[in-house]
């Protein structure tokens, strides 16, 4: 099966043409969102980090922002720095230019302040504009897709209806040699077994507990007792809603990976090998914006975001496709949702049906279909991890 | 007679079915070919038990042991956690002992 795509000269595939201004440290915030406000089709990256870090939290950084640079859906970059950073604007330069993306730097202390680096800005990036205005998309296989699964605002809809779609639709992507990401592990506490069972070889197997247990333990050693009601991984929405502990909430949430197999578990916005495909676990917890820019990070070009509650939360850089399970929301938030699964609340239709349904319009998205996020220009998904003290959230 | 209950079976295996809408004791769900009555009135989204369980009988839902019966419990019980125990947190406990 094939889709329309753009091949990029390190050989990924990308499903949208983002000129990207990305800024390596949050002082060149500003001089960054001024230059994409002023050209239309740049997008911004606006973030916090980039400087005053250290070791694993500032390697997640630079990784974080490189892999947005080199990712496919970027056709072009410009870097932003300030110029005393820790964070080198000269290594994401460095790493993008390898990727053989067209890529310019601007440096603000250089370039004698933020008027003088605006300026240049709009112009190279106007000039990306036009380099890519022509480029037309071309026949790849559906094998190059990568879809990220992520679940938020979850209410009792989401378990039943809205995850398992989302799930039946994974497994057809595999089916067709694609790939999918599952993440969010502290939500997936309780089914290490299943997932354990479900990997390729002993070694997966291995990493799949090591990464589960890594993030229950480090959820433990951050309890406190001084705070009672402050150390609990289920809401009281949660019980209300009928989920009566930990092990049932995972089960509602693993099932956004269906029943394929556990290919591999990736770390942090470090991307599969070559060749490698199928479904993944990221190594990672479930803060919306932060599993979503590391899983964007490991190459997923698209997201499938279940949301109960309703969430406006994009990405700047690819699609995400908002879906419920609860008819009511959907209808409350039309703007926002892009697919409705309640039609198994209301008994009308199977998981599988949707779970079709739902693949058909990943498809037409990797064509370029633009989702609900995407119109309303919703970018707050874009968040660079963070690992402060001893925390290094490292597979062993 | 009523109209029995909208439910969902996730899997075959399972021990509880999960009320697509609000049900009072006295309702009646459809789970595989029998009727089962609702023992007391039970929440949208919550579980109904369609199988007699003995006390540490295990509780399915997704094909999958989510927890145990604290007590032998009827079918037609609402199952949450006053009357299901989990361990899962207790024996990672145990392991890194």
């Amino acid at each position: 099966m094939k889709i329309m795509g753009y091949r990029r000269a390190d050989g990924r595939v990308g499903i949208r043409n983002h000129v990207a201004v990305i800024p390596s440290v949050f002082c060149a915030n500003n001089v960054v969102e001024r230059i994409a406000r002023a050209v239309e089709g740049a997008v911004a990256l606006r973030h916090p980090v980039g400087c005053s870090q250290v070791g694993y939290d500032l390697e997640l950084t630079a990784r974080t922002l490189s892999a947005m640079g080199t990712h496919p859906n970027v056709a072009a970059v410009l870097v932003v720095g300030l110029g005393c950073e820790r964070f080198k604007p000269t290594e994401l330069y460095e790493s993008v230019k390898k990727s053989g993306k067209p890529v310019e730097m601007l440096v603000i202390q250089d370039e004698g302040g933020s008027s003088s680096t605006i300026a240049k800005g709009i112009e190279i990036a106007r000039r990306f504009i036009q380099q890519e205005k022509n480029r037309s998309r071309v026949e790849c296989d559906i094998s190059e897709l990568t879809v990220a699964l992520k679940c938020g605002g979850t209410d009792a809809t989401s378990g039943l209806a809205a995850n398992p779609v989302v799930g039946a639709m994974s497994d057809r992507l595999v089916e067709h040699g694609g790939s999918s990401i599952l993440s969010e592990l502290n939500e997936l506490i309780g089914t290490e077994d299943m997932l354990a069972g479900r990997a390729i070889n002993k070694d997966v197997a291995d990493k799949v507990y090591a990464a589960i247990y890594g993030i229950e333990d480090k959820l433990r050693s951050g309890c406190d007792e001084r705070y009672a009601g402050r150390n609990e991984l289920i809401s009281p929405g949660n019980y209300d809603g009928g989920v009566s502990n930990i092990v049932e909430k995972a089960l509602g949430g693993v099932y956004k990976g269906g029943k394929s197999p556990v290919t591999d578990v990736l770390e942090y916005a470090i991307p599969a090998r070559p060749g490698q495909k199928g479904l993944f676990l990221m190594n990672y917890e479930s803060h919306d914006g932060e599993v979503v820019t590391g899983m964007i990070g490991c190459g997923a070009q698209v997201v499938a975001f279940t949301s109960g509650r309703g969430t406006p939360a994009g990405f700047p850089l690819a699609p995400v496709i908002k879906l419920t399970g609860n008819s009511f929301m959907y209808n409350k938030m039309r703007e926002n949702f892009d697919f409705s699964a309640s039609d198994i609340i209301e008994g009308t239709a199977t998981i599988e049906e949707q779970g079709q349904k739902l693949f058909e319009m990943v498809v037409e998205v990797a064509n370029g279909k633009l989702t609900a996020a995407e119109k309303l220009e919703s970018y707050e998904l874009f968040c660079v991890a963070r690992a402060l003290g001893g925390h290094n959230n490292t597979l062993p | 007679m009523k109209k029995p209950l909208r439910s969902l079976v996730l899997s075959p295996e399972d021990t509880v079915a999960v009320l697509l809408e609000k049900g009072s004791k006295g309702d009646i769900v459809t789970a595989g070919d029998q009727p089962i009555v609702l023992l007391e009135d039970i929440e949208f989204a919550h579980k109904v038990l369609i199988k007699d369980s003995a006390k540490n009988a295990p509780v399915i839902k997704y094909g999958v042991e989510i927890g145990y019966m604290l007590a032998e419990t009827p079918k037609g019980s609402w199952i949450h956690g006053h009357n299901m125990g989990c361990d899962r947190g207790k024996k990672r406990r145990e392991q890194l002992k």
